[in-house]
């Protein structure tokens, strides 16, 4: 029990990493199980670390309460960019998400009376306990575990399959995408409000580009049809950084490499090995179907 | 009068630079239908390239033409270990984003590795000292070279595009990978060859803007690839020519908003126009060229 205790005091900061990473690749896996390739992680989760960080520090709101508002803040924006770029087509969504993290970081760099402008917000409690974030990520694995399971969670595997049969078997395609996109929002500014209480530290530079891409690869290193592909991703990518930490350089190349070799042989995702395994080709043929259907 | 006309100087040398690398950018896109995330970090080892040959002693052109085929390999390298075996095994379109920006990392890496994280300048050359003046207006032989050198690379483009086999090729496979291998179209070499292409590109805009800033880092590409992707938004995806003008549209609204607005809002004013013409027109600007995809 000591050791036990020992090892998780000692490692608690990864640990933490860990489960907040894991809770942003459930929000991905839920954008992604519709098929959007939504690269507005950084803009939801710079909204959520700003506006959770301005009422906790400057208004002296109770942590709680500026989580939930942090939140829900990035979850109204997500309906407002969501309604006209929804209906766009596949790539124009990226791209036009892509936009909003980069305009969200450029005011984050200039509205310098509350983000701090370059320099960033210093001094940040550290309000975030492990068990804040274990609980919301158990919270978001069984909320996804049931989605899959109810008529919401057929009518996305439907969108997913072919959106245009979807549409003919009376799904709304465009309701329940925005209503994905939402839940995605909200959960990214959960996950920006813990990781700007977890660091003592927020600056624009936290949310740009690299952090919406990395969010997206733990759901896809993992494996998007398995429940637990989203924590084996982000847990992969958080931890071999730190496995790795003997050289800066080197750490780059090797975490590259290993990317893309499982991207290479793996690509149905991590967790694709269990399907392989266990001789369940269900899964395993699939992934491999619904891939090669999207051309 | 001459505070504007500088600047218009001033954004088309810089234009010219990106429309050359989002040339590469879009060509990916409308041939391949992916997002090449590493064409970025083509663009850091082309400026690499070109400036260990001019340390080496080679005249500029030259170590441009270093620059640009070295660019062009690591493209040729991209598609054979990455692309290829996606495109084998039926990946998804989004491993092959995953994966390239992974191959980026790796690549960033390496050039940290090999040539330090320390920023390193070109050894002075003959275009950066002489400048003219002309009605209050400096224009350096560098801005003249650099946008002509860019001029050059976007026509050998479009005649490549236009009038050889490669690119009627190309063009076959960018219209649809099936139709093109039942005619009979080396859809792999063609592939192949676009990645050549991008790369090409992407390394000599590299050099291009190197020189320009003076500035080489292992750092440079990832700013470089948000600028080409909002250039390839600006002028609609796939569309070469909206390529080009968006390029020098950037440049231009870079330099502007730099000069009449203020230098902390210059990002912003190109993003948030982004976000408007996806809203108001997605296909992009120069969306009457959309028949001429790639």
């Amino acid at each position: 029990m000591n050791a036990v205790l020992q090892f998780l005091a000692s490692y608690s900061n990864i640990i933490d990493l860990c489960l907040l990473n894991s809770l942003i690749g459930y929000a991905l896996f839920l954008s992604l199980s519709a098929n959007m390739f939504s690269l507005a992680t950084g803009g939801f989760m710079a909204l959520g670390a700003y506006c959770s960080v301005y009422m906790t520090m400057e208004l002296g709101l109770p942590f709680s309460i500026a989580t939930v508002a942090g939140a829900a803040l990035a979850g109204v924006s997500a309906a407002l960019i969501g309604a006209p770029v929804l209906r766009l087509r596949g790539d124009y969504f990226m791209l036009a998400t892509f936009a909003f993290t980069e305009v969200v970081r450029v005011i984050a760099l200039n509205w310098d009376s509350v983000t701090g402008g370059a320099l960033g917000i210093v001094n940040i409690p550290r309000d975030t306990q492990t068990w804040h974030l274990a609980l919301v990520l158990i919270a978001a694995i069984y909320l996804v575990h049931t989605l899959r399971g109810s008529y919401f969670g057929r009518a996305i595997a439907a969108i997913k399959q072919d959106e245009v049969v979807a549409g003919t078997m009376a799904i709304d395609v465009f309701k329940y995408r925005l209503l994905l996109f939402v839940a995605n929002g909200f959960a990214c500014g959960a996950a920006g409000a813990f990781a700007a209480h977890l660091n003592y530290f927020i600056g624009p530079g936290d949310f740009g580009l690299l952090r919406s891409v990395d969010a997206l690869s733990y759901p896809i290193l993992g494996g998007l049809n398995a429940l637990f592909g989203p924590i084996v991703g982000a847990v992969f990518t958080t931890v071999l950084p730190e496995v790795l930490r003997f050289s800066n350089q080197l750490r780059e190349i090797l975490m590259g490499g290993l990317v893309v070799a499982i991207v290479l042989y793996l690509p149905g995702g991590a967790l694709s090995v269990l399907d392989f395994k266990i001789g369940r080709p269900r899964n395993g043929k699939a992934v491999a179907e619904t891939l090669r259907a999207k051309p | 009068m001459s505070t504007f006309m500088q600047q218009v100087v001033n954004g088309i040398s810089l234009g010219s630079t990106y429309a050359v690398f989002a040339m590469g950018c879009t060509l990916i896109f409308g041939v391949l239908n992916i997002v090449n995330m590493a064409q970025g970090a083509f663009f850091m080892g082309g400026a690499y390239f070109g400036l260990e040959a001019a340390n080496m002693g080679l005249p500029p052109l030259l170590a441009f033409f270093v620059a640009l085929m070295g660019g062009g390999v690591l493209g040729i390298l991209a598609d054979l270990i990455v692309f290829r075996t996606l495109r084998a095994r039926g990946a998804h379109r989004w491993m092959g984003l995953v994966a390239s920006l992974a191959l980026a990392r790796m690549m960033v890496g390496v050039a940290q590795e090999v040539f330090g994280t320390q920023v390193q300048r070109y050894p002075q050359n003959m275009f950066q000292s002489i400048a003219f003046e002309v009605g209050g207006v400096r224009i350096q032989l560098l801005q003249i070279v650099i946008f002509l050198v860019s001029v050059v690379l976007m026509a050998l483009l479009a005649l490549t595009l236009q009038r050889s086999s490669v690119g009627r090729a190309i063009r076959t496979v960018a219209f649809d990978e099936d139709v093109a291998r039942i005619v009979g179209v080396p859809v792999g070499r063609t592939t192949m060859m676009t990645f050549f292409l991008a790369g090409a590109l992407a390394g000599a805009s590299g050099m291009l803007l190197g020189n320009l800033f003076n500035v080489v880092s292992p750092f440079m590409g990832e700013q470089m690839l948000i600028k080409g992707l909002t250039v390839i938004i600006l002028g609609g995806l796939g569309n070469v020519p909206g390529a080009v003008a968006g390029g020098f549209l950037l440049g231009l609204i870079e330099v502007f908003s730099v000069a009449y607005v203020s230098s902390s809002f210059r990002d912003a004013i190109g993003f948030g126009l982004i976000f408007l013409i996806l809203l108001v027109k997605p296909t992009g600007l120069f969306s009457r060229f959309e028949e001429r995809k790639a």
